[in-house]
């Protein structure tokens, strides 16, 4: 599975998910300016990093959004080819309406760096298909723009589609939902996928919980397992 | 023809606006009172080339559509007037 990551003036995690991804799953991983117009041909997997794109000017991911490269990321997500935005990413990714929504500031109005708990909501999709419904993990987040919104009308469509992939939760119960959002995310939303599966966003960083020194090691390593088992047994979508 | 545009973009009506809320907070604590509600947005000014002032304004609504303004969360308000030599 040839992996690229998107660098964008201001992405600070674009290295963190590189190396995640390259020891985990011993394989290539292209690191590519946003002013480039395209991927290697045999690119899978497409990444953009999390940060804090052109100082997060405008909109939190509003000018990444409309970067050069964006135009193949595009071309690459319509080929059913896989696509994952985190923080900064996924923000991006609803800015490209790559993802319904929108990420508006934490309720706190404050920056939120800590550990957060998600149950895996969904399964039928490109990323989390090692997961059970159910299961919880723990990623971090590090966000000032991390509640998810959508109309209710939209909000509901998006729910009853199966598109919430995860949902911040009480790790001891394993409850989820909007009281246990650390920045006020509608329905407690941490991640979606598109109807087609081959695109995912979420605001937490599984690249921060991949190694052992980092975060108590909690599981990150999985979620690129995941990705790759449904790359080998299904490809592109 | 030189214009003057502006564009007002302010959270859509449904929107929670967080800084808004804060900054109504922060007024009632310095005391002023009657606030119904506050909400925050931000201005972009700009100096543009157009022919007349319709298609000027045209032009920034294209420009709001495509970058300025994220219609799901906000709504924006254009005024063009030109530029005064």
């Amino acid at each position: 599975m040839k992996t690229a990551v998107v660098v964008f003036p201001g992405s600070n995690c674009d290295r963190d998910v590189q190396r995640a991804v390259t020891e985990t799953l011993q394989t290539q991983v292209d690191m590519v300016w946003h002013e480039n117009t395209k991927f290697a041909d045999d690119t899978d997997l497409v990444i953009l990093p999390g940060g804090f794109s052109y100082g997060d000017y405008l909109r939190s991911g509003a000018m990444a959004a409309r970067s050069p490269i964006m135009d193949a990321v595009k071309k690459h997500a319509a080929e059913g080819k896989l696509l994952l935005g985190i923080c900064n990413g996924f923000q991006t990714l609803t800015e490209a309406h790559l993802l319904p929504g929108a990420l508006i500031a934490n309720t706190s109005l404050t920056f939120i760096c800590k550990r957060s708990y998600l149950r895996v909501e969904q399964t039928d999709n490109m990323f989390t298909s090692s997961f059970k419904v159910g299961d919880i993990v723990q990623y971090p987040i590090a966000h000032h723009e991390g509640l998810f919104f959508l109309p209710p009308d939209e909000l509901k469509e998006l729910e009853d589609a199966k598109q919430v992939v995860f949902r911040y939760a009480d790790p001891q119960t394993g409850d989820a939902g909007a009281k246990y959002a650390p920045n006020g995310a509608l329905n407690g939303i941490a991640g979606i996928c598109n109807e087609r599966g081959n695109i995912l966003g979420l605001m937490p960083h599984p690249e921060r919980s991949t190694f052992g020194h980092l975060n108590g090691g909690s599981g990150g390593d999985k979620f690129w397992k995941s990705i790759e088992k449904a790359f080998n047994e299904r490809g592109a979508l | 023809m030189l214009f003057h545009a502006e564009v007002l973009i302010t959270p859509r009506e449904g929107v929670l606006d967080t800084q808004g809320k804060a900054v109504q907070k922060t007024l009632t604590h310095l005391g002023y009172s009657g606030i119904d509600e506050v909400r925050v947005g931000r201005i972009v000014r700009m100096k543009l080339e157009a022919a007349d002032a319709a298609s000027a304004e045209k032009s920034v609504k294209s420009m709001c559509e495509d970058l300025l303004a994220n219609e799901l969360i906000e709504t924006f308000a254009i005024t063009v007037k030109e530029a005064v030599k």
